[in-house]
């Protein structure tokens, strides 16, 4: 009996190593399953996130990207990727969510309550401002959305005087890819009949937008007749203002890049090469207009950024040294909301999210490592992973 | 004659005083560090490896050169892949040789997750290389060459005669011929572009690379004849 | 052979070769006899060329009068007043000056490292204490009553502080003596808020903001008097000009101001347009406007942002989520 045991034993011994081992194969395997669980929501809807989603990924769907995101709101290395990946996942991450929560429990007979995205470069403004577009698209807000403010006071398209008021620039081609924008992002709203305008709008002298006209005439308007496309803007916003003030629809205003409205320093020229401030140009009043609080049933989120304003003036990324002294003054009192590097949850859900969608391969230690080169910072960890 | 001979004596006398000078200078070359300064061993794994053998102590106090900015101990690092960024590089500019072999790789796994999202069933999938480092070293193995043609001189003829190849030669000119090839293209594509499809097409055992290899070896067998030339 | 044997002596020989001519000398006294006999002819009446060169006689070096020094010496009085070192009168074994690798530094002698640094050899604590014996005879005592810092800031606030120098040179005038410093704490003044800020603006560097004190150095006159009048002057200008208030000080516009101050800002009036009110109506418009200030005077980081958003979330009465 003894020695059977023992020779039980010392033939097992080899054996139990081996089963060991596939016995830690098969413990390792429901626990990336969980992993898969944890990085993952299959909440697509983002009305339902609340703090348990948190760095978690969501899938948005293909219709709603290309409804939002077509004429621009994503960043471009977020759509490469975007590709690569074959679908689009946004994280649910803590800024997005506090301001819908925020969103959801507002009284909307307020003037509109102001939210500023701020946070370092690279660390994900422009995302969690397209998650709550996503959520405001949602729940059929009328979204005005200005994909980069940048893109105009920056790398204009084209300049031409005003006709209507003198000394001020209009960047026609600019604002009439944004009426596009406009018109495929609230396609379904727009075609509700009781969203017409309240005055005449005589363009020149033949052309003129009659009172009662539907929203979606006076953008044709502009996207037909590029002259007018600065100033259908400016109206365009005084509609809207009009229209959420009586209660026919409810508005987010999202605007990235805003403190570009506020730089004093633009690339936007005149015929004899004279730098125009942004003041001088006809589109910043239309939004400038939007962000006053003289209306209800709206909210507005804006981003501010570094990378709106030149190189040389990028110090600091938080909001009253972006905005400037008029800017603070123009938004004050507003809700300053961070968006900070990623923690180390979030971190890790990342690195999970990579790995399912087989974009880097693991090696031992690879999360820490990553975590120590990137510092947290979403963009930097997106670099790095690259070439991984 | 007494003359020379004591000029001739000189002569050695000097040579004989320089040669441990000039043999310094060989062996130390142009380096900072004095030539008994030992190379850094920056890999864990050999660390921990003369830690078990406990040669660790031979080494903690002799004088060693600082590591390149290249060698790191990160798992990410491979030895092959940085000798390839050192062929890659041109005028000593690393940190760019270096991007355009990061913008390579992402444009490998770009290029094979996009044929992988496109396959239908699993066994298709299974089929592609999705890690960038398995795809460069499939690619750098299959543009090896087996032969090499040099040229011998008989007769007042020069005879392209085949010759074996060292493994590490053939391995740098399997390495040329992927740099040679990446740059070989339209003005608007980009060497990262371009190197990265060479290297998918080589894993693959096609393309120019793996085609210049296989011209070299009809080559060589064409040659057979000279063969001989080796030897006589 | 008297002539070689000169010549031999002449030349440095070492001392046995010199002895070995002498013994050789000696060895033959016929011939010197002879040599004194006969008395060569001096035509050109030469003197003796072998006069023997008279030697110089050295001074003797007399020992540093520092070794001679007794222990109990009045030190006072060997190093009176400032000079530059001097190792004999120096009994220490003081050593200053670079050397190469494990030497020690050199010595004091011929030492021109330490007579380059200044030294307050004259300046030993009982010849101090010797001096101040002998000033005491002059000194008024201190008046009892001023026992604390806070009664003399109280009866004398203004500070003036003078030199006088006291010499061995020809003259006693020594032209620092005309320096005039008056110091006073701002406080004193009693100013308000404008005649302080227009009194800081006045005397501009002269204000230190730590302990709250002006400093004012008059040294433009040659007199001390000149200089004490003329400060006690700018002190009086000083006050009464900042009381004063011209007709374009009212034009001071926001832009000017040195500190964010709510009450007169864009914010305020944004706060009232918003809310339909005056402010002080608005419930937490007080907090706000504290986190606002503070936002804007202490400059931006995260905990002044984190307290404006706080304070903005209870004006417009979010709720705090999560």
């Amino acid at each position: 009996m003894f020695k059977t045991t023992a020779d039980l034993l010392i033939k097992s011994h080899p054996l139990r190593v081996v089963q060991g081992r596939f016995f830690a194969a098969a413990v390792a395997e429901p626990k990336s399953e969980d992993r898969l669980q944890s990085f993952r929501t299959f909440e697509a809807d983002p009305s339902k996130h609340n703090t348990n989603h948190q760095s978690q990924f969501y899938k948005v769907d293909s219709t709603d990207k290309k409804v939002l995101f077509q004429y621009g709101g994503l960043p471009k290395s977020f759509q490469i990727q975007a590709k690569t990946f074959n679908e689009t996942c946004l994280m649910v991450r803590d800024p997005s969510i506090q301001i819908i929560n925020h969103l959801k429990t507002i009284d909307y007979t307020q003037p509109p309550i102001k939210f500023v995205l701020y946070g370092k470069k690279g660390c994900g403004k422009t995302l969690t401002l397209a998650h709550i577009m996503h959520y405001a698209y949602k729940n059929d807000f009328l979204i005005v959305h200005v994909p980069w403010v940048g893109n105009w006071m920056r790398r204009c398209k084209d300049t031409s005087n005003s006709e209507t008021k003198p000394g001020f620039i209009d960047l026609n081609i600019d604002a009439a890819a944004w009426l596009v924008h406009f018109k495929t992002q609230n396609a379904n709203i727009l075609e509700n009949p009781e969203l017409k305008t309240t005055i005449d709008i005589q363009w020149n002298k033949r052309e003129c937008t009659p009172i009662g006209s539907s929203l979606l005439e006076l953008i044709d308007q502009g996207i037909n007749r590029i002259r007018f496309a600065s100033n259908c803007v400016n109206y365009l916003a005084e509609e809207v203002k009009k229209l959420s003030q009586s209660g026919l629809c409810r508005t987010l205003l999202a605007i990235d890049g805003f403190n570009a409205f506020f730089y004093p320093n633009t690339r936007v020229f005149t015929e004899k090469k004279e730098m125009v401030p942004p003041s001088r140009v006809t589109l910043t009043e239309g939004f400038l207009n939007l962000t006053k609080f003289d209306w209800k049933n709206s909210v507005i989120v804006v981003t501010v950024d570094e990378i709106a304003i030149a190189e040389k003036d990028q110090i600091s990324h938080y909001p009253r040294y972006l905005l400037g002294k008029s800017g603070f003054e123009h938004l004050d009192p507003f809700l300053p909301v961070e968006v900070k590097d990623y923690s180390e949850k979030e971190h890790q859900s990342i690195m999970d999210y990579y790995r399912e969608r087989k974009w880097i391969h693991s090696y031992p230690g690879q999360n820490d490592e990553l975590y120590f080169l990137s510092g947290g910072n979403p963009f930097r960890l997106m670099n790095l992973c690259n070439a991984l | 004659m007494c003359a020379t001979k004591v000029l001739f004596s000189r002569c050695f006398a000097v040579s004989k005083l320089n040669t441990p000078i000039l043999s310094y200078i060989q062996q130390n070359s142009m380096s900072v560090y004095p030539n008994y300064y030992i190379e850094p061993i920056y890999r864990k794994e050999t660390q921990q490896e003369l830690v078990k053998t406990g040669e660790i102590s031979k080494y903690s106090h002799i004088p060693t050169k600082a590591t390149l900015n290249g060698q790191t101990c990160s798992d990410s690092y491979d030895p092959v892949i940085a000798l390839f960024t050192n062929y890659v590089m041109r005028q000593g500019l690393k940190a760019l040789a270096r991007e355009q072999m990061d913008k390579c790789f992402e444009n490998i796994k770009r290029l094979q997750l996009e044929k992988y999202h496109k396959c239908t069933t699993e066994e298709e999938k299974l089929k592609i290389e999705l890690d960038p480092k398995k795809v460069f070293h499939e690619a750098i193995n299959n543009s090896k060459p087996l032969l090499q043609l040099t040229g011998v001189k008989r007769g007042g003829v020069r005879y392209q005669v085949p010759m074996p190849i060292t493994d590490r030669r053939s391995e740098f000119i399997a390495m040329n011929w992927l740099v040679d090839a990446g740059k070989e293209k339209d003005r608007k594509v980009r060497f990262a572009m371009q190197l990265a499809r060479e290297l998918v097409d080589a894993s693959n055992n096609t393309g120019k690379v793996v085609k210049r290899k296989q011209d070299l070896h009809r080559q060589c067998e064409a040659n057979k004849a000279f063969a001989h030339y080796r030897w006589s | 052979m008297m002539n070689l044997s000169r010549n031999i002596e002449r030349v440095p020989f070492r001392s046995i070769e010199k002895q070995l001519v002498a013994s050789y000398c000696n060895s033959s006294p016929q011939t010197q006899t002879k040599q004194e006999e006969f008395r060569a002819l001096n035509i050109r009446n030469v003197k003796d060329p072998f006069q023997t060169r008279r030697r110089l006689q050295k001074t003797a070096v007399f020992p540093p009068r520092a070794d001679q020094m007794p222990v109990d010496q009045d030190w006072g009085s060997v190093w009176p007043g400032p000079r530059s070192f001097h190792p004999a009168t120096v009994p220490l074994p003081v050593r200053q000056g670079f050397t190469e690798k494990g030497a020690p530094p050199p010595n004091k002698f011929n030492n021109a490292e330490l007579m380059k640094i200044p030294n307050f050899l004259h300046l030993t604590p009982p010849v101090i204490k010797r001096q101040c014996e002998a000033l005491k005879k002059f000194c008024t005592p201190w008046p009892k009553a001023l026992d604390n810092e806070d009664k003399i800031q109280k009866n004398f606030p203004i500070e003036v502080i003078s030199s006088d120098y006291c010499y061995s040179s020809p003259t006693i005038r020594d032209p620092m003596a005309r320096i005039i410093t008056v110091k006073f704490k701002l406080a004193s003044l009693k100013l308000d808020d404008r005649a302080r800020d227009k009194f800081l603006r006045l005397v501009g560097p002269r204000y230190n903001e730590e302990n709250d004190t002006v400093t004012i150095v008059t040294d433009r006159c040659p007199l001390k008097k000149q200089n004490y009048d003329y400060a006690m002057y700018l002190v009086t200008a000083l006050f009464h000009e900042s009381k004063k208030v011209e007709p374009w000080e009212e034009m001071k516009s926001e832009a000017d101001m040195e500190i964010y101050c709510w009450e007169n800002n864009a914010s305020k009036k944004n706060i009232e347009a918003l809310f339909g009110c005056k402010s002080e109506e608005i419930p937490n418009a007080a907090e706000y406007s504290e986190a606002v200030s503070h936002y804007m005077n202490e400059g931006e980081n995260d905990y002044t942002i984190s307290k404006y958003g706080e304070a903005v979330k209870k004006l417009l009465k979010l709720q705090g989520t999560n």
